[in-house]
């Protein structure tokens, strides 16, 4: 495989993992504008592991998930007593006071960014897309998928339901944040580089706005997201810039006619029934 | 020293005052949070730079950049606001930050990525109070922002258009029973955020003589933090809020480096969140759902 | 003071919202099976009663015991558990679900535990919560809107729809907010008929209601409310007789009268 098409793949699988990290928190409600801050704990940590401790770079991107993972338990306490708008911004501070902490922390580079020794290459990493879609997508056809999906469309509904709420809601931020730290650490290994300023709030919005361009109704409009944005410059070879104005342009269109994103449950039985001829109503 | 420090910090909140007062306002009236306030920032910001490096006067370039952000305001309104009527709530705020990235991605393709400074036409004066330097254009700056809010809080109490927008914040149905012509007035509010936050972006320009593409996402996001500071919806709590954040930001500068001041605007953000996220006052816009 | 335990009993339960008293010193029992209406002119109370007995606020005063077991400061979550279900006033579908989940989601009641939260409900067609949803839809005549989206459907199917979500969590006691408010009379019936064959099944049924004629034909018994208070407490044939329920709906209707007429 060429290294130009490997690279294209690995940014794909990457965006993949991060699309998941924010589709989950989006189905239960909560649009978390701090992932690029939970991505940047997962690739400081591993990289750190790995730099100073000697760690394998596997092992180290999965002790970074878990680690994440826990910042993110913690941090969901707090941050999910704030609903909506305020919990939007909650989340948005949040990543903007991670990415300045690790800015002042020179035992992994400060402000002048983080030479990453251990290498993680693009099997690893399309496995590791692999996985976790598989993962994301079982959960998301058990309870857990309609359960927050309850949550998120009436609390007080699926409360006097039976549903917990708050655990619900927890479960959701926690394994949010844990994929977007393995994201991180996948990142942080393969580009061999990682600095600070990389995990800003653009880079959060970038990642929910994708999400949503694919639609998050069904577990497959994340994937059709990520496609979509990594795909954007090498259909278009301009320049960065223009691929970023006409992803904008893509929003806004969709904004305004499709805003449930593009792959909807109806699209999807659509697709189904033109696969195979109209089904007898079985009784 | 703290004197000093104390000064500088309410010149530079001026300028997050003014993006506060843009934020807080389409906060109160439309319940809607504009993400696309620092992208305004931005441009009037660049554009500012970009005539005054092609000669034009200042005289014509401050206008020209404000009717700039009015306009680019009101694009933001054409499509952000019909989708607020009956669509999910998040629509607006996911379209304003695709007009974020729309400006700030547009700067970059004309202008390059590389921050810019600004040659000032006049030269810069500073009165001294005791051991106080005040720069002159700094404290036309405060004035400024202070006045045009003073302004603003004058439009929302004695005029028909300000009433109209009292109303819809306190309750968008009834006030359109009642009369009020939401179609009419809303733009209002866009026109009113865009020229604010385009002053606030010229006004940086100009007092610290530097523009780059940005500036939005680290200079006006901060205004959020004051906005939320000050109680959303609130004018005069964005002036304090903006005010307070300026303070802080630079004492933190003086006191633990510039890199830390993220961990104080962003950190007192997340704790007024937490804490008390009605913020220090409460709202004068009223507290109605839209 | 039946023989039997009360499956659902409130003592005296007081609520305040602000300054002003909304429910006061209410309480009644209701036996195992029974079918008792709770009824009131408009204000009265009887959802702010039901909100209470569910859990959606606290009280302020007084307990409410569900077969025996003090559920007063028990989350409501877990009142469902216990084997409390309702169905509300104003339609409370869930918006981003198919009619089929949205009953499905009550089933979680009955295991609720990490396990029950896992259940492959959506993995495979036909799985076992699947069938049992479906054919909970079935008997009520409601299976071909299993895939559906629920904003669109009529205001009678959706009322239906919630009574069948709210029996998938097998409750013992069913609390119905105005089960036939906006029901034609053909719906009606078929609302009844429901209901009959739920009551026979075992299951004590609290109904808050205006329809008089339904209330007649179909429950035991009527607890009155007004201002927050039980008024009167009596089998539906004297209800209509009693001179404080008159003085209730004082000149607001004659259905009472004519019911009873």
């Amino acid at each position: 495989m060429s290294g130009y098409l490997e690279g294209v793949l690995v940014l794909l699988a990457i965006n993949v993992v991060l699309a998941y990290a924010a589709f989950l928190p989006i189905v239960a409600g909560q649009l978390n504008l701090g992932v690029a801050g939970f991505m940047a704990t997962g690739a400081y940590v591993s990289a750190y592991l790995t730099n100073a401790h000697g760690w394998l770079p596997v092992p180290a991107a999965l002790a970074a998930t878990v680690l994440t993972a826990a910042l993110g338990l913690v941090v969901a306490f707090p941050i999910l007593r704030t609903r909506g708008i305020y919990l939007a911004l909650a989340t948005f501070a949040f990543g903007q006071v991670v990415v300045a902490i690790i800015l002042n922390l020179n035992v992994v580079g400060g402000a002048s960014g983080y030479p990453v020794r251990a290498y993680i290459g693009f099997p690893v990493i399309a496995a590791a897309a692999v996985l976790v879609f598989a993962a994301i997508y079982c959960l998301f056809h058990t309870r857990f998928g309609i359960s927050v999906t309850a949550v998120s469309d009436d609390e007080l509904v699926a409360d006097q339901m039976g549903l917990s709420v708050r655990w619900l809601q927890t479960a959701a931020f926690t394994i949010g944040s844990a994929v977007a730290g393995l994201a991180g650490a996948l990142h942080a290994h393969h580009f061999s580089y990682i600095e600070a300023q990389y995990f800003n709030v653009l880079l959060s919005i970038y990642i929910v706005l994708y999400v949503l361009l694919g639609g998050t109704q069904t577990i497959y409009g994340p994937l059709l997201g990520a496609a979509v944005f990594t795909l954007l410059p090498e259909v278009l070879r301009g320049s960065a810039q223009w691929r970023y104005v006409i992803f904008a342009g893509l929003i806004l269109a969709l904004m305004t006619w499709r805003p449930q994103g593009v792959v909807t449950r109806s699209l999807l039985r659509r697709l189904f029934e033109w696969r195979r001829p109209p089904a007898v109503e079985a009784t | 020293m703290l004197a000093q420090q104390l000064v500088n910090g309410l010149m530079l909140g001026s300028v997050y005052a003014l993006v506060a007062v843009a934020f807080t306002f389409t906060m109160g009236v439309l319940k809607f949070l504009n993400f696309s306030i620092p992208g305004i920032f931005m441009v009037a910001g660049m554009v500012t730079w970009a005539m005054l490096k092609g000669g034009i006067s200042l005289l014509l370039a401050v206008p020209a950049a404000l009717a700039l952000g009015a306009v680019l305001s009101y694009a933001v309104e054409r499509l952000t606001y019909p989708q607020m009527r009956g669509g999910d709530h998040f629509i607006p705020l996911v379209s304003s930050m695709a007009f974020l990235i729309l400006f700030e991605n547009l700067v970059l393709v004309a202008w390059g990525s590389d921050q810019q400074r600004l040659a000032l036409p006049f030269q810069s004066v500073s009165a001294r109070v005791g051991d106080i330097v005040i720069g002159v254009p700094q404290l036309i700056g405060l004035v400024i922002a202070v006045g045009v809010v003073w302004l603003l809080d004058l439009v929302l109490k004695r005029t028909r258009v300000g009433r109209g927008l009292r109303s819809i914040a306190e309750d968008a149905e009834t006030a359109t029973i009642l009369g009020v012509s939401v179609g009419r007035v809303v733009p209002v509010v866009f026109l009113i955020g865009g020229v604010f936050t385009a002053l606030a972006g010229v006004l940086f320009a100009l007092n610290y003589q530097q523009a780059s593409p940005f500036m939005g996402e680290e200079v006006a996001l901060k205004g959020i933090s004051a906005m939320v500071l000050g109680g959303m919806g609130n004018i005069w709590g964005a002036i304090l809020g903006g005010l307070v954040i300026g303070v802080v930001e630079t004492a933190a500068i003086h006191w633990f480096g510039a890199r830390t001041v993220d961990i104080w605007v962003y950190g007192l953000l997340l704790a007024i969140l937490f804490v008390r996220p009605t913020g220090l006052l409460t709202s004068s816009l009223g507290s109605g759902r839209a | 003071m039946s023989a039997a335990r009360p499956i659902l009993a409130l003592e005296a339960v007081s609520k305040r919202f602000g300054g002003l008293s909304v429910i006061q010193e209410l309480s009644f029992e209701v036996l195992p099976g029974e079918r008792v209406a709770l009824i009131g002119p408009n204000g009265a109370g009887k959802t702010t009663a039901f909100n209470l007995i569910t859990g959606v606020y606290p009280v302020d005063a007084g307990r409410i015991l569900l077969d025996g077991q003090d559920i007063t400061r028990l989350p409501a979550r877990k009142r469902i558990r216990a084997g409390l279900a309702r169905t509300f006033q104003n339609i409370r579908l869930l918006q981003h679900l198919t009619v089929l989940e949205n009953v499905m989601v009550a089933q979680y009641a009955r295991h609720p535990s990490l396990a029950g939260m896992l259940q492959p409900v959506n993995l495979r067609r036909g799985n076992r919560w699947q069938r049992e949803a479906r054919e909970a839809l079935a008997e009520a005549g409601l299976v071909q809107y299993a895939e559906e989206a629920t904003g669109s459907l009529p205001y009678g199917i959706q009322k239906r729809i919630e009574l069948v979500r709210a029996l998938l969590a097998r409750p013992q006691v069913l609390l119905l907010d105005e089960p036939a408010a906006g029901l034609n009379p053909a719906e009606t019936e078929a609302l009844a008929a429901q209901l009959a064959a739920i009551s026979g099944s075992g299951v004590t049924l609290l109904v808050v209601e205006h329809d008089m004629h339904f209330i007649g034909a179909f429950c035991r018994r009527v607890v009155v409310l007004n201002f927050g208070c039980k008024i009167a407490e009596c089998d539906c044939d004297a209800v209509g007789d009693d001179p404080r329920v008159r003085e209730a709906y004082l000149g607001a209707d004659t259905e009472l009268a004519a019911a009873h007429a």
